[in-house]
């Protein structure tokens, strides 16, 4: 239990440090409480150009910037491609800073509708990076991945998952 | 198809229903409804609130232990096609629902035992003490009719008082 209240502070604090860093003024209980209220009922949306995403796989990268979503008018959901420019990188591995990638979606914060009626989420958006074949770069993928990706043919990187949710 | 609980409530949540959390540790979290859901968001403990199955658990409203409760855990393996198995299974499912249904009820009335006595014994304690919020105690004392009707164990007095009264 304290694990999970501790995971979730530290979820919140982000968000909430967030709110506050742009009101800093005198009212600052009323401030706290619209950042709880907007976290609360924040609306999350698909991933479109500028979302930045976590990279989950050992390919080097850490931070990807999406500079488009294939497939989609408003963006890209779980599951899908985009193509991404990373931000942030390892010193040495595969991918370098500024380098123009592809990447399968693996988790996002916007609930995705399953055939059974009901409906996923995760905590964050996180992207494996793929070549234009669709084969992951890297060897190794963290966390849990969605078994939407076996839909969408992205067999090897569910065989690469810890877990599948 | 599984029926799966609620985080929050302990409710079940039929197919077609609800959302499912995935944790970045892969814990998964399913709710019944937006309103377990938001609750979860809220980073409320359902062990403190109190119309979930777990405060009512903890605090021995709900019956915890019992048989039937058995017969619910959860399976992983799935068993091979057997239309009697499935059958019998079905119709034990109503039969241990029923009697589990009134094994809670039971639960509870046994619970609320002693509680219309304790309110009857409260409500005359209340009148007794608080009267005087009504009415003055002067006046009570020419007008009986508001003080309840105190039982007088009555022995030997009684003939001596009808010889009075004729």
């Amino acid at each position: 239990m304290a694990a999970t209240f501790a995971s979730k502070c530290s979820r919140v604090g982000r968000s909430l440090w967030g709110g506050l860093g742009n009101n800093l003024s005198g009212l600052l209980s009323a401030s706290h409480e619209t950042a709880c209220n907007h976290f609360l009922s924040q609306q999350r949306t698909f991933i479109q150009m500028r979302t930045v995403l976590k990279v989950v796989d050992n390919s080097g990268a850490k931070k990807v910037m999406c500079i488009q979503a294939l497939k989609g008018k408003k963006g890209a959901r779980l599951g899908d491609t985009i193509i991404a420019s990373v931000k942030e990188a390892y010193p040495n591995g595969k991918v370098k800073k500024g380098k123009v990638v592809y990447g399968v979606v693996v988790r996002a914060a916007m609930q995705r509708g399953r055939c059974d009626g009901s409906e996923v989420k995760f905590d964050d958006n996180a992207v494996v990076l793929v070549d234009k074949q669709g084969q992951p770069i890297g060897t190794r993928v963290f966390g849990p991945v969605p078994h939407e990706l076996r839909q969408k043919k992205h067999v090897k990187i569910l065989s690469l998952a810890g877990h599948i949710a | 198809m599984r029926l799966e609980k609620c985080w929050f409530c302990s409710s079940t949540v039929y197919p077609g229903h609800g959302v499912q959390f995935v944790r970045n540790d892969a814990k998964i979290f399913r709710f019944c409804r937006s309103k377990c859901h938001k609750n979860f968001k809220m980073k409320r403990n359902p062990r403190k609130v109190k119309w979930t199955k777990a405060y009512r658990r903890l605090h021995g409203k709900d019956m915890t232990q019992d048989s039937t409760f058995e017969f619910e855990r959860k399976r992983n393996r799935p068993e091979r096609y057997d239309r009697n198995l499935t059958e019998n299974t079905l119709k034990a499912i109503k039969k241990i629902d029923k009697v589990r249904a009134t094994r809670e009820a039971k639960y509870i009335e046994r619970r609320m035992t002693g509680k219309k006595a304790k309110e009857l014994r409260e409500a005359q304690k209340e009148l007794e003490q608080n009267i005087s919020l009504v009415k003055a105690p002067a006046l009570l004392k020419e007008d009986p009719s508001l003080t309840l009707p105190i039982k007088v164990k009555v022995s030997q007095k009684q003939p001596e008082v009808q010889l009075m009264e004729e």
